[in-house]
C-alpha cells in the first residue's frame, strides 16, 4: 500500500530484467516463480512480453509483469463469473468472456449432484466457479466443488442479483482482502444486507435483495473502480450511498 | 515532433489507441485473444487479421498492401505461439489526414506507414498482448535536389514539408525493434545502396534509445530538439502504468 508510484518499474515488452531487480530470497532453494508478462528466455535471460510495472515478492520468489488491461486469460485456480451457454450431454459450455471457446463445466462439478439430481441450468444462468485447468492447448474446464471435500465452499448458480462490468484490476483487489484497499463493501455492509461474488474475470455479481440496494452496491464499486479511490474517498461514496437509501 | 496518443479509451475493445502526429491521425482497437474461424485457425500459432480503414472512401488494393505490410512487421513481433488457435484482430481507422497529403506528390502507403504501425503496437500494448519486442518507426524521405544543399534529408518530414521539397526523389520506412534490430524496411523512388544505408543508420538513431542497454525507464531525459522514438513510447507507457496504478496512492 505504502509503495509510491515513483519506486515502481515500468517495463515495455522485449526489456530483460536485471538480475538485480528480481527477487532475492533468503532460501536458496526456492526457485524463481515467472507470473503474468514475464518469460523466461535460456540460458539465463528474464524478459517482459507485455508493459506494466514490475512487481516482486521475495518471500514466495516470484516476480511478474502488473497490468490492468486486455482480456482475461484463464489461469486455473481462479475464481471466475461464468454464463452458461448451452448444455451439453454431460457438461455446461460456459462463457468466461465473449468470443473465446466454450469453457467445459461437468454437470456432475456441483455440490451434491448425482446422476439422478443434476442441476438444471438454462441458457445464461450465471455460475460462479473456479478454473480448474486452463492450458494453452485445452478449453479450460470449470468446477463447482473443492475436489477434496466435495462443498461446494460458496461456489455454484447465482440467482438473482446483478453483474456489474468492472475492471480486472478491480477484481483482483476486491479478492485480495486488505492489501487490496477496497473497503468500500464493509462500509456499506454495516447498513444493508446484501451478498456479492468476485469473478477474476472482471465480473461482479451482487444481490441486495432489493433493485435499489443492488444497484447502489454495484455502482458503488464501479465508482471507486474508475476514479481509483483511496480510503477517504470510498468512505465518501459510502455516506452518499447510505444518505441516499 | 508532436506525437500525441491516448490508451485504452474505446469501452468494448479489449485493447485500444488514439495517435496524431502532424496532422496525421489515427484509432486503433485490438480485439484478443478471441475464437477464430476455423478455416483461419492454425493449430501451434495465433491468428493476426489487420484491417484498415480509411478516412474517405472505400479500401484499394492500396490498402490491402498496407495491411500485409503492417501484418507482416506485427506478426514478427507478437508471441503467436503462446496463444495458440485464437485470434488477434486489429483495427486501424485513420480519422484524418493533414491537407496537403494528396498534393505533396508522395505515395501515401509510405508516409502513412510509420503512423499505422506506431498505433497497432500501442493498441497492442494496451491489450497486453504478449510481445516479444516493442517497435519504433519513422519515414525518411530524400528530396530530388539533395545534392545540391547539404543535409536535406528529410526525417520524418511533415505533409508540409514534402510539398515544398517537391519533386521527391526517394522515401524510406524503416521500423525498429526494441534491441536496434530492423524488423521493417520499405522503400521508393530512385537511390543508391549508400544513400539506403545512411538513410537506415538516421532511422535508428531516432528510433532506437542511444545506449544499447536496458535503463527500465530510470533515465527519462529527452535529448534537445529531436524526441526519441523509444523513449516516448516508454513515456506513454509510463503513463498507462501510472493510470493503472494510482490506487495505491489515492487517499
Amino acid at each position: 500500500m505504502a509503495s509510491s508510484l515513483a519506486s515502481l518499474t515500468v517495463v515495455l515488452p522485449g526489456d530483460s530484467i536485471s538480475p538485480s531487480a528480481l527477487p532475492q530470497p533468503a532460501k536458496k532453494t526456492k526457485p524463481l516463480t515467472l507470473g503474468p508478462g514475464l518469460r523466461h528466455l535460456p540460458p539465463d535471460t528474464i524478459a517482459s512480453t507485455i508493459a506494466g510495472a514490475l512487481v516482486t515478492d521475495p518471500r514466495k520468489n516470484a516476480a511478474w509483469i502488473e497490468h490492468n488491461s486486455g482480456r482475461y486469460l484463464p489461469t486455473s485456480g481462479d475464481l471466475v463469473i461464468a454464463t452458461v451457454n448451452t448444455s451439453g450431454a454431460d457438461i455446461f459450455n460456459c462463457l468466461i468472456t465473449p468470443h473465446t471457446p466454450y469453457a467445459a463445466l461437468p454437470h456432475l462439478a456441483f455440490e451434491g449432484a448425482t446422476r439422478k439430481t443434476r442441476p438444471q441450468l438454462p441458457t445464461n444462468s450465471l455460475v460462479y466457479c473456479r478454473i480448474v485447468n486452463a492450458g494453452k492447448d485445452s478449453s479450460p474446464e470449470l468446477t463447482c466443488v473443492d475436489p477434496s471435500t466435495g462443498k461446494s465452499e460458496g461456489l455454484g448458480p447465482l440467482k438473482g442479483g446483478m453483474v456489474f462490468p468492472i475492471s480486472m484490476g478491480m477484481a483482483r483487489r476486491l479478492l485480495a482482502g486488505k492489501k487490496g484497499g477496497v473497503t468500500v463493501l464493509e462500509g456499506l455492509s454495516e447498513k444493508m444486507g446484501f451478498e456479492v461474488a468476485v469473478g477474476r474475470n472482471g465480473a461482479l455479481w451482487v444481490d441486495g435483495g432489493s433493485v435499489k440496494v443492488t444497484l447502489a452496491v454495484g455502482r458503488a464499486v464501479q465508482e471507486v473502480d474508475e476514479r481509483a479511490l483511496g480510503e477517504k474517498g470510498q468512505k465518501k461514496i459510502v455516506e452518499r450511498v447510505l444518505r441516499g437509501l | 515532433m508532436t506525437l500525441l496518443a491516448v490508451l485504452s479509451h474505446l469501452n468494448r475493445a479489449d485493447g485500444s489507441a488514439t495517435y496524431t502526429h502532424n496532422g496525421y491521425a489515427i484509432i486503433g482497437a485490438v480485439n484478443g485473444p478471441i475464437e477464430v474461424q476455423r478455416r483461419d485457425e492454425m493449430p501451434e500459432e495465433a491468428t493476426v487479421e489487420v484491417n484498415i480503414r480509411l478516412a474517405v472512401g472505400i479500401g484499394s488494393p492500396k490498402e490491402r498492401h498496407l495491411e500485409s505490410l503492417v501484418h507482416n512487421t506485427l506478426r514478427s513481433i507478437i508471441l503467436t505461439r503462446s496463444i495458440p488457435r485464437t485470434l488477434v484482430q486489429i483495427t486501424l481507422q485513420v480519422t484524418s489526414l493533414p491537407e496537403e497529403e494528396a498534393a505533396s506528390g508522395v505515395d501515401s502507403a509510405c508516409t502513412l506507414l510509420p503512423h499505422l504501425l506506431h498505433t497497432a503496437l500501442l493498441a497492442l500494448l494496451s491489450a497486453s498482448i504478449p510481445l516479444s519486442t516493442a517497435l519504433t518507426s519513422v519515414v525518411i524521405a530524400v528530396p530530388a535536389s539533395a545534392s545540391s544543399k547539404a543535409g536535406t534529408t528529410m526525417l520524418s518530414p511533415t505533409a508540409k514539408e514534402l510539398l515544398r521539397a517537391k519533386p521527391i526523389r526517394a522515401t524510406h520506412v524503416f521500423a525498429f525493434s526494441g534491441n536496434r534490430k530492423l524488423l521493417l524496411s520499405q522503400s521508393m523512388g530512385v537511390f543508391a545502396y549508400d544513400e539506403w544505408g545512411e538513410a537506415c543508420e538516421m532511422a535508428e538513431d531516432v528510433c532506437c534509445r542511444d545506449e544499447g542497454g536496458v535503463g527500465l525507464g530510470e533515465d527519462m531525459e529527452v535529448k534537445g530538439g529531436q524526441g526519441n522514438l523509444e523513449e516516448w513510447l516508454r513515456s506513454v507507457v509510463q503513463k498507462k502504468v501510472e493510470m493503472e496504478q494510482r490506487w495505491r496512492v489515492a487517499t
